[in-house]
């Protein structure tokens, strides 16, 4: 019997259509983005623009733009609270799908739908929601009239615009996040929760150390999805927010719910600065790449101890 | 079968690979590419007319969103993609520096001789002007005569005072919600941070006097012009509804107007469409942004945006027919008047839109009232990233007019 | 004793909620039935006439930019056709990357899962002049054409499926192969007659992910296919009704009506199938 070794034929035949695209899409395209950087590239045709070889400008300036430097802090608030809002739901959802609940297998399909839509298209029609369809609510019901005073639109105030991201992130990406925990609190044997419970062991101690213990394998890979998935944050932030309201930071006025993929996505198209815009996504990847190799240390540390 | 699968995978995959080739041709189909969903039908019905009589084919495009980002964008992808438009849009001198290389010269078409509007450079003519625009403070006549309010007379920040107290003390009577129908979200940052800023730049001045531009462009800020035009920002803001000042969008700063929940409107007359189909059937017309204490008897009316033809283009004879045709052509001028509402900018076409503001527009420039819109002398960048944010700052209240002015003063002082 | 009505007081509450997480929806529907004034004005009421939805509709079906009917199509060709590649090929490059256990496969699957947090962002532009490049040397064009297209889906969707497929595969004993190899199979036939059809659960839980991404996304069609040209997905379709000034929000939401629709039936009918291989997949991912 011979196993597949690294260099035989099926090994290469197998991998090189994956590679080839790979190859293709990612690999080729990020190192020219990369080289990109580092020059004054624009993509259009203005006169006398041959691309010049700017070396690190693209960066430092980067790091000189107050707008840049808070949408990391802002990224990284939302990131938290979202990551946070979502595993949360998402493990009480999961829960409740898993229940002795008639209904379960309704709820499992009804949580997931919001998933199934763009984000783009979610991030407007909440737009929506949010300045139109609550007032109304509010002008409508006469104790809710709360809800039409405009110092309560939650779109009106930076704080709370987050807040309106976190819902809307939250809402759209929970079921998926669910049917991950449900597949991990379905893998664990109901024998362990009988015996248990003839041991007498209460329902939260239960929960304690038989459910959370079996399902922290799937914790590294929701923490992963979830992490990576809020920081790359760019549809709902745009059709939500676009950005606003304003907020001053460094004594200059910016806009305050701009996350870090819209801040490049501004800088390299509104205000026309391609090759900026490709030197703040290297800086964007290397962050993110730390961020994530040292959640999923963290999380593998965990997942023994438990 | 499963290799089936994929050798049927292979075959699709490498089904869609051609070869095309190219050549000029003067029966090559040629493509545009606007940035005015609204009027996307009728330049589509327009386009299939032309074809009929032409013979040549042609693809329109439509991109929504604002020339700086959306179409930009996909100019740009276009561009690197070997496949740019023959006929493009451009909105002012900062559009037309990323693409100067490619922008053909069409000092020579008939149809300059008949616009005054057309975008030039160093003595060439580029841009062929889609249509004028105007605006001012839109105002509702009806709801104006019964407060007693006379329109003539909006022409000083001093009048605009005296007649938002006396409207706003009426409100409930005149059935409004406000005095004023503003925006200033991060949507709405156009309204604000390119309309708005105009005031600032061109009010009162002979038309095409740039000199308040560049005093500003070299980071020279008057300071005089700039408090009182924070005067009359914080007049606005402050006679609106919060709700749609901070974060209403497009559709509900007209709908407050347009359902006679506001007195004036802070937009130009493209919302003519949106007036119709909400049926608002009051008389309305355009007062002056009175944004000084001296007089300023005019509204702001230009030709916003170009159609430039590419250089490149394989059939640039056609390309240039359509334009042409649509000045000279009877159907050329039903699409652009009738179909499409716009104000024609050329002297030799006789139709009249229907729409009540674009009249006002026409008597305003027919009268040489007219201020012209030097906001396009600025980046997108900086009238998005550095002026829209202070605007939302300034109408959220989280900034008075004191700072409101010191964030201008040192946006303008970066400038240099 | 008293457990069960609180269970059943817990049952409706439950429902209550579910109803108000998706009244979204409930939105966009009774919405769709409005002109666009109506909608901005009185967002909650209920329409007054019901036809207007068919109207919309029917304005969306004739509209020359929107082309619905071959928007449709194309948008089914590219998300049948790239769920085909990124489920086969993916399956069986983490086949031979689990059962060789080399440094060179385990090195080519951690460039894989590395590549998962590369942001869009740093490879969107580069990647349409390279195929400009491309074009321009070989005369292989991959703008505005389906091959363009499902070459990038692979590309971007690839790391995600080896993933899974990866951690599902390594739960296969190997015993299975052994055993296929001494009656005589090849390699290739172990592959696609013993293993490809254990992992219909990881086939579903990629469909479905990969699908939903597929079918609603913007931005790379809108750069590798472009708006307005003849290949043209829904979401491009879409977005010619939302201008910077003038969102034409009767029409948008019949729109999204209309791509919805589609995508919420298929998943109600294969729903139990879909949950099932989502709830198997996802927990070995």
């Amino acid at each position: 019997m011979k196993k597949i070794n690294g260099n035989n034929l099926t090994f290469w035949l197998f991998l090189a259509p994956v590679l080839l695209a790979f190859l293709m899409i990612i690999v080729i395209p990020f190192f020219v983005g990369a080289f990109y950087s580092l020059t004054d590239w624009n993509a259009t045709a203005r006169t006398g623009a041959e691309l010049k070889f700017v070396g690190l400008k693209n960066f430092t300036d980067s790091f000189a733009d107050p707008a840049f430097l808070y949408s990391f802090i802002i990224t990284t608030i939302f990131t938290i609270i979202n990551v946070i809002a979502i595993n949360v739901v998402s493990i009480a959802l999961a829960l409740v799908v898993t229940s002795k609940l008639k209904l379960r297998n309704l709820h499992r399909v009804g949580f997931f739908i919001p998933y199934l839509i763009g984000g783009l298209i979610l991030g407007y029609l909440w737009q929506f929601i949010f300045n139109n369809a609550v007032p109304a609510i509010g002008k409508a019901i006469p104790f809710m009239g709360f809800l039409a005073d405009p110092e309560n639109l939650l779109l009106s105030k930076v704080g709370t615009s987050v807040i309106a991201l976190v819902i809307v992130a939250s809402w759209q990406y929970a079921g998926y996040i669910m049917m991950i925990y449900v597949a991990a609190i379905e893998a664990v044997p109901t024998s362990l929760y009988e015996a248990a419970k003839i041991d007498g062991v209460n329902a939260w101690q239960r929960f304690r150390y038989i459910t959370v213990p079996m399902i922290a394998q799937a914790f590294t890979i929701t923490m992963f999805l979830t992490l990576v998935n809020s920081f790359k944050q760019f549809d709902v932030n745009y059709a939500l927010t676009a950005g606003g309201p304003a907020t001053i930071f460094m004594d200059k006025p910016i806009y305050g719910t701009e996350l870090l993929a819209m801040n490049i996505y501004r800088t390299a198209f509104v205000s026309n600065n391609l090759a900026a815009g490709q030197a703040r996504a290297v800086i964007f990847f290397i962050v993110l790449v730390i961020i994530t190799l040292v959640q999923v240390r963290i999380n593998k540390k965990k997942e023994i101890e438990l | 079968m499963k290799r089936i699968l994929i050798v049927l995978l292979v075959l699709i995959l490498s089904a869609g690979i051609f070869f095309s080739c190219s050549k000029e041709n003067n029966k090559a189909p040629i493509t545009m590419m606007q940035n005015k969903p609204e009027i996307d039908a009728a330049l589509q019905a327009y386009g299939k007319i032309w074809t009929g009589k032409s013979g040549t084919e042609i693809t329109i495009k439509s991109v929504g969103g604002s020339t700086g980002a959306d179409l930009g964008q996909q100019l740009r992808a276009d561009y690197a993609a070997g496949e740019m438009p023959d006929i493009f849009i451009i909105a002012g001198v900062e559009d037309y520096k990323e693409w100067e290389s490619i922008i053909l010269d069409l000092s020579d078409e008939a149809w300059v001789e008949k616009t005054s509007v057309a975008f030039t450079k160093d003595g060439k003519v580029f841009g062929f002007p889609v249509a004028v625009e105007g605006w001012g403070m839109a105002y509702n006549a009806d709801i104006l005569a019964k407060a007693g309010v006379n329109p003539a007379g909006l022409t000083t920040i001093g009048a605009y005072k005296t007649a938002c107290a006396k409207i706003d003390s009426m409100k409930a009577e005149l059935g409004l919600d406000s005095v004023i129908s503003m925006a200033a979200s991060a949507d709405m940052g156009w309204v604000t941070a390119h309309h708005n800023f105009n005031s600032l730049l061109s009010n009162g001045l002979p038309y095409g006097d740039l000199s308040v531009v560049n005093d500003l462009l070299a980071g020279k800020v008057d300071k005089k012009r700039l408090s009182e035009y924070a005067d009359w920002v914080e007049l606005l803001f402050n006679y609106a509804d919060k709700t749609v000042l901070t974060t209403g969008n497009y559709d509900s700063q007209v709908g407050a107007f347009a359902t006679g929940k506001a007195a004036f409107l802070h937009q130009g007359n493209w919302t003519d469409p949106n007036m119709a189909s909400a049926n608002a059937t009051f008389d309305m017309a355009f007062a002056p942004h009175g944004s000084m204490s001296t007089p300023t008897e005019g509204i702001f009316v230009a030709a916003p945006s170009f159609y430039v033809i590419n250089k490149e283009s394989k059939n640039i004879k056609a390309a240039k027919q359509f334009l042409n045709d649509m000045v000279f052509t009877d159907e050329g001028n039903n699409y652009m008047v009738n179909e499409a509402g716009m104000i024609p900018a050329y002297s030799n076409v006789t139709l009249n839109p229907a729409g009540k503001l674009s009249k006002s527009v026409q008597e305003w420039a027919a009268a040489g009232k007219v201020y012209s819109w030097s906001q396009y002398y600025f980046t997108n960048d900086f009238r998005d990233q550095s002026l829209a944010p202070i605007y939302n700052q300034f109408a959220n209240g989280s900034i008075g007019k004191v700072e409101f002015i010191r964030y201008m003063t040192e946006a303008f002082e970066g400038l240099k | 004793m008293n457990r069960k009505p609180l269970l059943h007081l817990f049952e409706a509450l439950m429902v209550i909620f579910l109803v108000i997480f998706l009244y979204p929806f409930v939105i966009v529907f009774i919405n769709s039935a409005k002109d666009s004034f109506s909608v901005t004005q009185y967002p909650m009421r209920l329409p007054e006439n019901w036809g207007q939805i068919l109207l919309n509709m029917k304005s969306i079906l004739t509209s020359e930019n929107i082309r619905y009917a071959s928007s449709f199509l194309s948008s089914i060709i590219i998300t049948a056709v790239s769920l085909l590649a990124v489920t086969i090929l993916p399956a069986q490059a983490g086949w031979v990357l689990v059962r060789a256990k080399t440094k060179t496969s385990q090195f080519i699957f951690f460039m894989f899962v590395a590549a998962m947090v590369v942001p869009f962002q740093i490879v969107m532009f580069p990647l349409i002049s390279w195929f400009r490049t491309i074009y321009e040397v070989t005369g292989i064009k991959l703008l505005r054409t389906y091959p363009g297209i499902i070459l990038a889906y692979l590309g971007f969707g690839l790391s995600l499926s080896v993933f899974m497929y990866h951690g599902f595969i390594k739960g296969i004993p190997f015993e299975l192969e052994e055993a296929a190899t001494i009656d005589g199979c090849s390699k290739p036939a172990v592959f696609y007659r013993i293993i490809f059809p254990l992992l219909t659960p990881t086939h579903a839980t990629i469909c479905i992910l990969h699908g939903i991404w597929i079918w609603n996304d913007f931005l790379l069609p809108l750069l590798i296919l472009g708006k307005g040209n003849k290949i043209q997905t829904l979401p491009l379709a879409v977005a010619n009704f939302a201008g910077a000034y003038v969102k034409q929000w009767d029409l948008i939401l019949t729109a999204i009506l209309m791509a919805m629709i589609p995508v919420i039936i298929l998943f109600l009918l294969a729903q139990k199938k879909i949950i099932k291989g989502m709830v198997a997949g996802s927990i070995k991912g």
